[in-house]
């Protein structure tokens, strides 16, 4: 016994189809539109079948006929299983259309399927459909086993969506990266809302049937790497080369992708402060001095991300310790002039919040107006917390020294 | 010549190279986050010597985005990546240091200056990211102008 889906000369299957079916325009129309299987043994075509795929992971299955000489062998029923495991990938849920004569609905009820709650009407939403005759039709459903469903589907968006928003990913990749991948699962029937610290998904499975997830994201430290990776990896999903077990795993290594070694995001602070500083007005001993001060700083930041200051303290300590330390170098006898604002200007930039104020533009730009201005709002924060920092350190060694210092 | 180069080319390439690897970008593309700090860097410093530092500043971000928006395709990766450690050498990083100085040392003309300078000059950066974002993807592909000349 062997099925196999046939793609070429289906007019061919008209007659054989016809026997589970008397309207032949009936059976033209879902031909062109469906997937028409056929079974074989001995090379001899015992069994055939038309499904069609619904959206929102969902098909139907038309036409289900065995030749009349080669019944009650198990012909039939061999080709549903086949044609359950097949859809099992893409569907949740498969109806079946038959007539309303006893020994039919029972072959069904016999293999898993219930009377489904839907009518006629349901059906030719989908697909119009002519000469429907006078026949009535029974509805049967049966729901498809498969490690794929819609709330896994959900699932996994949800997670590469918190991954992307939660590392400095735009509310509209987010959004999108969350369609694409509902999409290559065929999961349709989907509505996102993605704010700075939240996302909304709702999917509707059937018709009363509705799937939501709420889920906070809180802000963490960004990671750019993490949103390259999973930007990839979406893109490999509606390639349709990843299924949802392997991206599940692939997400968690993701999740797992190690920030640089603290001495190399010391150094980057260092070496990101001295240049800087130096393209931006200093001299050379006093970019040598951002570099020493820059790395002192992203030790206090490191520190405090460890222990989850917030920022207003992280910035405002920092722009303190900034200017402190300048201050202090100024007061080493060296042999040559240290200005205070050489110094501070260049060690300031690694506490400039670049990502959330280019993200905050971006997203403005794209009209989301609502997260937007919340980060926009946190960028500019910052700025003020540097300021403040960098002012009340100056004002203190001001009084303090007499002015002699600044 | 020589310290014109390392001043102009060195400093901001290394720069944002540096910030780069601060904000987690991948590896592979470092070099050319350096390229986008640079490009940045070298619109802003021939146009200030044209027009005020605002509008330098504007055509320091369009430089950035266009060139991160072009990497953007043929590397296939988010704009981000370049985008955040290209506009680093642009934001006024100075006028927030010269604003908190200003007030503390209660010259508060100056201080309103240096900080409405600030802000002209972040609405300038604002302003050259909101014109590039809306254009079409595709006019960043070379096969489309390829198609469109041929």
């Amino acid at each position: 016994m062997r099925v196999e889906k046939i793609t070429e000369n289906k007019e061919d299957y008209i007659d054989t189809l016809m026997i589970g079916d008397s309207s032949e325009d009936n059976v033209r129309y879902y031909l062109e539109a469906g997937n028409l299987y056929g079974l074989y043994e001995d090379e001899i075509l015992r069994s055939v079948s038309v499904v069609i795929m619904l959206n929102n992971r969902k098909c139907v299955l038309k036409n289900l006929c065995t030749i009349e000489e080669d019944r009650g062998q198990g012909y039939g029923s061999h080709l549903l299983d086949y044609i359950c495991e097949v859809y099992a990938d893409s569907c949740d849920l498969m109806y079946v259309e038959i007539k309303k004569e006893k020994p039919c609905v029972d072959f069904y009820k016999k293999r898993g399927f219930s009377v489904a709650p839907i009518s006629q009407a349901y059906f030719e939403r989908y697909y119009q459909q002519k000469n429907y005759g006078k026949v009535q039709h029974e509805y049967l459903t049966r729901t498809l086993i498969s490690a794929v469903n819609v709330k896994r589907v959900v699932d996994l968006a949800l997670k590469a969506g918190e991954l992307l928003l939660q590392n400095g990913g735009e509310i509209f990749r987010v959004e999108e990266t969350i369609d694409r991948i509902c999409n290559r699962f065929y999961v349709d029937k989907i509505d996102t809302f993605v704010l700075s610290h939240g996302i909304f998904i709702s999917v509707r499975n059937g018709e009363n049937d509705a799937y939501t997830r709420v889920k906070n994201v809180p802000l963490a430290s960004p990671h750019l790497g993490i949103v390259a990776a999973v930007n990839a990896l979406s893109r490999e999903i509606s390639g349709g080369q990843v299924d949802v077990n392997e991206a599940f795993e692939r997400l968690d290594e993701i999740e797992k992708m190690p920030p640089p070694r603290p001495l190399n995001l010391m150094l980057a602070a260092g070496f990101g402060a001295g240049f800087f500083g130096y393209f931006l007005g200093s001299t050379i001993p006093e970019s040598i001095a951002c570099f020493f001060i820059a790395v002192i700083l992203y030790l206090w930041v490191m520190f405090a991300k460890r222990h989850g200051f917030n920022k207003m303290i992280l910035n405002t300590i920092g722009g303190v310790l900034i200017t402190s330390l300048a201050v202090l170098i100024t007061r080493l006898p060296l042999p040559f002039d240290l200005s205070i604002s050489g110094m501070t200007i260049g060690a300031i930039m690694p506490l400039i919040p670049g990502l959330a104020f280019v993200n905050a533009i971006r997203d403005i730009a794209d009209s989301d107006f609502l997260s937007g201005t919340v980060r926009m709002i946190d960028a500019i924060l910052v700025f003020v917390y540097i300021a403040v920092g960098v002012g009340v350190a100056l004002g203190i060694f001001n009084n303090l020294l007499g002015g002699i210092a600044l | 010549m020589m310290n014109f180069i390392f001043l102009n080319v060195i400093c901001p390439f290394c720069g944002t190279f540096a910030f780069a690897v601060l904000f987690c970008v991948p590896k592979k593309y470092y070099l050319q986050c350096g390229l986008t700090g640079l490009v940045g860097w070298l619109v802003y410093l021939f146009a200030s010597h044209h027009t005020s530092v605002a509008m330098a500043t504007f055509f320091g971000t369009l430089g950035v985005v266009l060139l991160s928006r072009g990497l953007t395709v043929i590397m296939r990766c988010p704009i981000t990546m370049f985008l955040v450690p290209g506009i680093f050498p642009l934001i006024p990083g100075a006028g927030v240091y010269n604003t908190a100085f200003y007030l503390v040392t209660s010259q508060l003309d100056k201080a309103s200056a240096s900080g409405l300078n600030a802000i002209k000059v972040a609405f300038a950066i604002v302003a050259g990211i909101v014109f590039v974002v809306p254009i079409p993807r595709e006019l960043f592909r070379l096969e489309y102008w390829r198609r469109k000349i041929g």
